[in-house]
């Protein structure tokens, strides 16, 4: 009898307490690789200051298309178990597509064009579809040309601006240091996301579209030139020899090794060939975009993640309200000094503390600010399919630029019907 | 043993072992590396310089332990209730005069059969509607299924080898069905039993797409799924990897080796006769 | 009929029950769920479209799809290779581990050590050993004076280096259930035929192969039905590439449904490589029943 009494009221006590507090408990789901620590510090720091909501971060899988292929699951099935989800940039037309994101105009009212105009262009761009917006921009990431700047000081060779250049360039470096295992140009080659940048890239800097009006623009002689340039660098020796198979993080291994003299890609590079304990390549690092032909604009791939409420979020006004928290100057600050995440406010990059901690950041601003979309369209992963399983086809020598392009012809042309 | 016949044993022997235990050394060897020895040239097969950080680094960075024991529940539920509902039909087909035997076996084997990974979004639906996403039982019922063509055909393969009328003679002394059942048939079946949960524990604990699809809490991850979380988006930590594998594959190796008699023979007694 | 035989086929439908339960739950609703939508047009990431019901285009469009072809030839590629070269490589394995050894567990451990290890941990194993210049492939071949071959980069060579990951792997299970059927065979037999002055050979051909028959046929359908559904290795080893010349049907499933969001299709894709384990099964056991005739005859 004693004992029934005691659970009694301890029962009482905690349904009181849970109406008391009436808290509300929002589920925010990362990648296993978004820095999920320094996210937590985010967290905790907004429930500091908001009393009455919680927050859980639910980590995904390791890669954006295990996470996306996961969040598919659910979504598809319409679970409410999730409220905010961070989501790659190439997700938002999607999302928006199919109804998952809830598009956040309601919610910013009169705030909106001021919050939209304070990101870097690109990134607000790439997050609103069909004039709604459906995430807000969490983080920046962009494409790099890294390269060993003793070599070339070395060789007395100024970094390229052309795609010319940079061949020139790394050939009279490797003839110079005559070393075996030293590789020209290192860019993204298996059938990865990171591949159709390999695509676009060249494509962009030769003044090329993968679109135009809606339509796949294949026939426009500037679609051949990616698939020539990488041919040129190929048959000089300068891509190394099992392109086919190099994925992002395999070119940074290399570089950090002393085994690359230019190698294309994503912002997270700099930090771990610059600090890693076992990096030999300290100091020796340089940064500039990416080059283009000769009279073109140079343009990079965006990249970067953006934080979306679910549509069928139990507590969307929380979750909005969170959201905007995370999509802030302050939190930016924070991001990039704990995790070396490029800012999406261009303010953040000129921040004294945050250059101290990131001093590349200054050469990295330029570069952000000429990224570009990769295409938007609601069936963006078979459009990425198309392009980079042919990129990869034809680095691989099994296909020829024709066969390539027709493929790619046939395949976006049921896309973009 | 004559010299030369002896020889040959061990040799064959040594080949044996060496092919299947190649990966799992190059994986230990992997795990005392750091990540630039790995990518040095020329390749180095012994670590040079080995290291216990990785490991360290493996338990630190993710909740591995948790891994270890939600793959360990998943499993022994999962074998649990596989071999007892394998051994049940698996009677019933070859000890009860049920009709059509052969056409209710094959019907349940090709079910059983039918690939799960295509059933992925049809069953987290039907997950999500029970309410069971991020419980176990959202993988112990898939996977009890999983194992159940191995072991129905194992265990009644055994079954089909006692002696036919032993339940007869049972229950002429006395004994209900059931209890023949009971305290005949199942000490005799023993070893098929094992052999079933073996090879059922095994697949459960390997298993990958649906333990990605099903648990996805952090802390309610299994094994396999855990360990591809240690790569990032771009980076693949080899040397910290091989190290969560080693403590992943030990259990397994060690359950293994205890009883490889009794998984051998297990399937000898029933004869595996298909 | 008696009470009692009454008796015992309510008995064994009560104890078939459970399983009926599990399978009906597990799979027989998900597959209706799924055949049902193979006959709608459902792309998840364009939801103003509707989900019309389109009755069998799905398959019509698999019929005229090229990927599709492909993957059911390459997966065909795996199953004829590897399905054939795991028997032959388990069978070996099974039959020098049937020797006798003092110390059983080691040689025991490294038979069934392969099928121990995750799928999916094999593939990335084996993605390493056969990378261009890490791999220790290409290292032994350095050393015994041979250039480096482009393994996963080469559409022939990938496919080579996958059926042998995948044979390395499946040949355990193989050998598993082989080294079973070993076991029971008599030794009177071998002896008797040492009697009659037969060679190593000879044995092998005309004891222990067709004693080994109903372990080979048990082995060969599991095998099988796993051969077509292959997906954790090429994946892991390369993503499908180069190009797509290395990708399964289990794969453009996956990548259909999960990754495009084409459900409709997908599903139809599904049913069709469902219907093509139920092929595979049929065969054997058509075949087994048809010896099993022969030999009785």
């Amino acid at each position: 009898m004693k004992h029934l009494r005691l659970w009694l009221v301890a029962a009482l006590g905690s349904l009181c307490a849970a109406i008391a507090t009436a808290e509300t408990t929002l589920h925010m789901f990362t990648g296993g690789q978004q820095r999920p620590d320094v996210m937590r510090k985010v967290a905790d720091e907004y429930q500091k200051n908001n009393p009455g909501v919680k927050i859980e971060i639910e980590v995904g899988g390791a890669t954006s298309e295990a996470q996306q292929q996961y969040l598919n699951t659910v979504l598809a099935a319409k679970d409410s178990a999730l409220d905010l989800m961070l989501i790659d940039v190439v997700r938002p037309a999607q999302w928006a597509a199919a109804g998952w994101a809830e598009p956040l105009d309601g919610y910013l009212g009169a705030d909106k064009a001021k919050l939209v105009a304070s990101y870097l262009k690109a990134y607000g761009d790439a997050d609103q579809v069909g004039g709604k917006l459906v995430a807000l921009p969490f983080f920046a990431d962009a494409q790099f040309l890294y390269y060993r700047k003793d070599l070339l000081e070395k060789y007395k060779r100024p970094p390229p601006k052309t795609w010319d250049e940079l061949m020139e360039t790394a050939q009279v470096i490797m003839k110079g240091e005559n070393n075996p295992q030293l590789q020209g140009f290192a860019t993204a080659g298996a059938p990865i996301e990171g591949t159709v940048c390999t695509y676009l890239v060249p494509l962009w800097g030769a003044g090329g579209e993968l679109v135009r009006n809606g339509k796949p623009n294949l026939d426009a002689p500037e679609a051949r030139k990616p698939f020539e340039l990488m041919g040129r660098l190929k048959v000089a020796g300068v891509l190394p020899k099992n392109i086919g198979e190099i994925a992002t993080d395999r070119i940074r291994v290399d570089f950090q090794a002393g085994n690359v003299i230019f190698a294309q890609n994503w912002g997270y590079f700099w930090n771990r060939v610059e600090n890693d304990a076992d990096t030999k390549v300290k100091g020796k690092v340089g940064v500039t975009t990416l080059p283009a032909d000769k009279g073109g604009k140079s343009a990079t791939c965006i990249g970067g993640w953006q934080v979306a409420v679910s549509a069928f979020s139990k507590n969307k006004a929380e979750a909005v309200k969170f959201a905007r928290y995370l999509s802030s100057p302050e939190v930016s600050k924070t991001m990039a000094i704990l995790a070396s995440n490029l800012p999406v406010f261009p303010q953040v990059y000129k921040d004294a503390g945050v250059l101290k901690a990131n001093p590349w950041f200054a050469d990295a601003l330029p570069v952000v600010e000429g990224a570009k979309s990769r295409p938007v369209t609601p069936r963006y992963t078979e459009v990425s399919d198309a392009i980079r399983s042919n990129m990869n086809a034809y680095l691989a020598g099994t296909k020829t630029t024709d066969a390539a392009l027709a493929d790619m012809k046939s395949r976006l042309g049921t896309i973009y019907r | 043993m004559p010299l030369k016949r002896r020889t040959i044993v061990w040799l064959a022997g040594v080949v044996v072992a060496v092919n299947g235990f190649i990966p799992a050394l190059w994986i230990l060897a992997t795990s005392l590396k750091s990540e630039t020895e790995l990518m040095s040239q020329p390749i180095t097969y012994l670590p040079q310089a080995p290291t216990l950080a990785n490991y360290l680094q493996a338990f630190t960075e993710q909740p591995l332990l948790a891994f270890l024991w939600n793959s360990f529940v998943v499993a022994s539920l999962s074998t649990l209730l596989c071999v007892l509902v394998s051994a049940l039909a698996a009677y019933a087909l070859t000890r009860l005069r049920v009709p059509r035997s052969q056409l209710i076996m094959a019907a349940l084997m090709a079910v059983a059969m039918f690939p799960l990974v295509s059933l992925m979004v049809p069953l987290f639906k039907l997950m999500r509607e029970l309410g069971l996403l991020n419980t176990y039982l959202a993988l112990i019922l898939p996977y009890a299924v999983l194992s159940m063509p191995v072991c129905t055909l194992v265990l009644a393969s055994f079954f089909q080898d006692i002696e036919p009328d032993l339940e007869a003679a049972a229950m002429v002394d006395g004994c209900s069905r059931v209890g023949a059942l009971l305290r005949v048939i199942v000490p005799l079946s023993a070893p098929g039993v094992f052999t079933a949960a073996i090879l059922a524990f095994v697949n459960a604990w390997d298993e990958f797409l649906l333990a990605l699809t099903m648990l996805n809490r952090l802390s309610m991850r299994t094994l396999p799924v855990g360990i591809t979380l240690y790569q990032g988006e771009f980076a693949f930590p080899w040397p910290l990897i091989s190290a969560a594998l080693v403590v992943a594959i030990v259990p397994i190796s060690i359950l293994i080796a205890v009883f490889q008699e009794r998984v051998v023979g297990g399937l000898t007694a029933g004869g595996v006769k298909g | 009929m008696t009470r009692k035989s009454l008796s015992e086929r309510s008995l064994g439908f009560l104890l078939l029950a459970p399983a009926a339960l599990l399978l009906l739950l597990i799979v027989v609703y998900p597959i209706a769920n799924l055949v049902w939508a193979s006959f709608f047009d459902i792309h998840l990431a364009e939801p103003w479209r509707g989900e019309p019901f389109v009755a069998l285009e799905n398959y019509a469009r698999a019929f005229a799809d090229e990927r599709f072809w492909r993957s059911v030839a390459t997966t065909s590629i795996y199953v004829v290779v590897t399905v054939p070269g795991a028997l032959l490589v388990g069978l070996g394995l099974a039959l020098l581990a049937n020797l006798p050894f003092r110390v059983k567990w080691p040689v025991r451990l490294g038979l069934l050590l392969p099928w121990a290890l995750p799928l999916v941990f094999s593939g990335l194993i084996f993605r390493w050993f056969f990378d261009y210049r890490q791999g220790i492939v290409n290292d032994l071949l350095a050393r015994a004076g041979v250039d480096a071959l482009a393994w996963l980069t080469d559409p022939r060579l990938a496919l080579a280096a996958i059926c042998i990951a995948i044979v390395w792997k499946s040949s355990s299970f193989m050998a598993l259930m082989l080294l079973a059927g070993l076991q029971t065979i008599p030794r009177e037999l071998y002896e008797a035929a040492a009697v009659d002055g037969a060679t190593r050979w000879q044995k092998l051909v005309s004891i222990t192969l067709p004693m080994l028959r109903p372990a080979i046929m048990v082995a060969l359908i599991f095998r099988t039905i796993t051969a077509i559904q292959t997906f954790d290795i090429p994946y892991a080893m390369t993503g499908g590439g180069p190009g797509d010349s290395t990708e399964t049907l289990a794969m453009y499933i996956q990548k259909t449904t999960l990754d495009f969001l084409d459900f409709g299709y997908g599903s139809a894709l599904a049913t069709l490589m469902f219907c093509l384990s139920l092929l595979a099964t049929a065969g054997y056991l058509r075949y087994t029943r048809r010896s099993a005739r022969r030999e009785d005859a």
